[in-house]
């Protein structure tokens, strides 16, 4: 691991790292969504995140933070909310779009399954978002 | 030309301090030391209060605000 790199930046690269190999697969490969999948993505997300967090705590002698990562962070926040706002835009559009058009042949519990794939997708680009943005400014010495 | 400047860089090295030890006195990462003498993140005033006790100087030898500058 870079010695060069904060604590922080240490920690939001593994952050990175377990989202894009748990929520990758799972929106990639899997053809068939489902209420037990994400459940299963949410629990290797907070396992793996556990066990990273853990080994980054370990190795790094100096965890400090101060005001520089508090304001990396919230415009991370910031990035991050403006796509989830800008995603639910988008998603209730074309929720409309389908209701008004009416070619959406599925039956309630795949409508469901659907939309639950669907939001959760926005929350998970979100999430890459705010993560990747923050990499960015310390990368960029912001 | 950054808004805030400052000459944090010329004053450690006269005093033959490194950034950590910098850092770890006024309490942020090397990291953020890094930013501010690369003139890219421009500190809070306890922060800038903070270098300027510690290198022994007053503020306005540390920073200095340029009005024309653009940041």
């Amino acid at each position: 691991m870079p010695t060069g790199l904060s604590y922080r930046e240490k920690s939001l690269y593994a952050s990175l790292l377990t989202e894009l190999c748990v929520y990758g697969p799972y929106f990639f490969l899997h053809q068939h969504n489902s209420v037990n999948k994400v459940a299963g993505m949410i629990i290797a997300i907070i396992v793996l995140q556990t066990i990273l967090q853990a080994i980054i705590a370990a190795f790094t002698r100096n965890r400090i933070t101060d005001e520089r990562d508090r304001l990396i962070e919230l415009r991370g926040y910031r990035a991050g909310y403006l796509t989830i706002a800008s995603l639910m835009v988008v998603g209730l559009g074309m929720l409309w779009f389908h209701a008004t058009v009416g070619h959406l042949p599925m039956d309630n519990r795949m409508m469901g399954l659907h939309f639950l794939s669907v939001f959760f997708g926005m929350l998970v680009v979100a999430d890459i978002t705010k993560t990747a943005t923050q990499i960015v400014a310390y990368r960029r010495a912001i | 030309m950054p808004t805030i400047r400052n000459q944090i860089r010329e004053l450690r090295a006269a005093r033959e301090m490194t950034q950590q030890q910098l850092a770890d006195r006024i309490g942020v990462t090397r990291q953020t030391v890094i930013a501010i003498e690369q003139d890219k993140y421009s500190p809070s005033l306890e922060t800038a209060f903070k270098v300027a006790l510690v290198l022994g100087v007053p503020l306005d030898q540390c920073f200095q605000y340029d009005p024309r500058g653009k940041r």
